[in-house]
């Protein structure tokens, strides 16, 4: 595992982001980081929320093109995530707290099928099964995590 | 013009303003008008976010004048403390403000209890306002003082203690995880505001068109409570490392564009153009260009507090 930490950070693009010391670089990557934050698990709270019974009257329906907005900004996570981490791969890489995010960010991505099912159905401004309901609050906790396990990236080194 | 300025020009915001608002609330009784109160309401959640930016320019302020001979850094930071106390109870009588213009807007109802808590909360700030007022003016007006008399000025239960600067300076660092976990706490209420801010400001561009824009009104709550926790975590970030802040130009931009989103905000709750959207219908042009400057406004307080390092060369 080291030698390819040490690979992706000798990567030309890693050594540009870890070492340019103008504003566009690690830090525009940090921004787009956030906003694809602010889109994933904002868009993801409100689902969530209206789905765990929050906001009644709020056709659930109304809700389907979030999903869209869920998932361009998990893509543009997943691309800003992985550069930031080249950048610092062989301390990164050796936290416990990031495979800690990177687990409950792919729970929350599972958990993110079936509400998207339920969601995109017919029958969803009807009554919400508990399952559904159950799932919801969970990656509720799940998103909280992810950010709370992230933020701690940055101080646990 | 300077931040020290700033600081004796907003100061009068919250202190003479608040009477302003209090004196309409009591007019908005007497004539029973929902219109004077709820003018009320909207002048005090203007005056809250007004004041988090009259503290702030103090830290500014004290950071000028402690060092200069004939002030009294004691006296700046009881005046502080006092201010921090006042500044609580300013911005929780925004937020039950809010809370009465929210309930206002809910079909058929109106809030008995909003009325009384912005009263109680009210006069209570107006009291600490009025105590921080009177020892700030002790620091540069000696002459207000009588003759022999010495500032009146005391950490007392009016300017606690543990409300100052190095007090929260030490509690941010005195374990480890302390800090980390505002941060935490600032993130997770930047992603709450910012999910009620897309999904408010989406259905007035025109998505989402099969939810009448009431039906978003339950969820307006929790971008509230995001911005209360990140207000909460962000004016500690502050207090105890304000050094950092105070002269950093990616701080005064992220303050600027967070003062005008929450001005945006009274536009969403004062005029009724959004609310009378039903299922289909489509806002008019002025609340589709407030609501993607709302979107853009607070991209633009994330930028700036992404910035903040980088910019600026806070940690």
């Amino acid at each position: 595992m080291e030698s390819f930490f040490e690979w992706l950070q000798g990567l030309s693009i890693a050594n540009w982001i870890a070492t340019d010391e103008t504003i566009w670089s690690f830090p525009l990557i940090l921004f787009l980081h956030s906003v694809g934050m602010g889109l994933t698990a904002g868009v993801m709270f409100m689902i969530c929320l209206r789905l765990v019974g929050v906001g009644r009257p709020l056709p659930v329906s109304s809700m389907r093109m979030l999903f869209k907005i869920f998932w361009a900004g998990f893509v543009l996570n997943a691309i800003t995530g992985s550069l930031l981490f080249a950048a610092h791969a062989t301390i990164t890489g050796n936290q416990p707290i990031y495979y800690a995010k990177l687990t409950l960010i792919a729970v929350g991505v599972v958990l993110a099928v079936p509400l998207e099912k339920f969601v995109q159905s017919e029958g969803s401004d009807g009554s919400i099964p508990s399952l559904i309901r159950g799932l919801a609050a969970m990656a509720l906790a799940v998103w909280v995590g992810v950010i709370t396990t992230g933020r701690f990236i940055a101080y646990l080194q | 013009m300077n931040l020290v300025h700033l600081h004796l020009l907003l100061n009068h915001v919250p202190t003479v303003g608040t009477i302003v608002a209090f004196g309409l609330l009591l007019l908005a009784f007497a004539k029973k008008s929902d219109d004077l109160l709820r003018g009320s309401f909207a002048l005090f959640f203007a005056i809250a976010l007004a004041s988090l930016a009259t503290y702030m320019t103090g830290h500014a302020a004290e950071a000028v004048m402690k060092n200069r001979p004939g002030y009294s850094a004691e006296l700046i930071a009881v005046h502080q403390s006092a201010a921090f106390l006042a500044l609580v109870f300013m911005e929780a009588t925004g937020v039950a403000a809010w809370f009465g213009l929210w309930q206002a807007r809910k079909p058929g109802g109106r809030s008995k209890w909003a009325s009384p808590t912005v009263l109680l909360l009210s006069v209570i700030t107006i009291a600490l306002m009025a105590n921080a007022a009177n020892i700030g003016g002790e620091i540069t007006h000696p002459e207000i003082l009588a003759p022999g008399t010495r500032p009146s000025a005391t950490s007392g239960a009016l300017a606690p203690y543990a409300l100052r600067g190095a007090q929260v300076r030490y509690y941010q660092f005195h374990h480890p995880n302390a800090w980390p976990t505002l941060e935490a706490l600032h993130f997770i209420g930047l992603s709450l505001l910012f999910g009620v801010v897309l999904v408010g400001n989406l259905r007035i561009l025109g998505f989402m068109r099969n939810a009448p824009f009431i039906d978003i009104h339950r969820l307006l709550p929790w971008g509230v409570l995001g911005f209360v926790i990140n207000s909460v975590t962000g004016m500690l970030f502050f207090v105890g490392q304000a050094f950092q802040y105070i002269d950093n130009v990616a701080f005064h931009l992220k303050v600027l564009f967070m003062l005008l989103a929450g001005a945006n905000v009274l536009y969403l709750t004062l005029f009724d153009d959004v609310w009378t959207l039903g299922t289909g219908d489509s806002a008019p042009a002025t609340a589709k260009f407030l609501a993607a400057s709302q979107i853009f406004l607070w991209l633009g307080v994330i930028y700036f507090g992404r910035m903040l390092p980088y910019i600026g060369g806070a940690f």
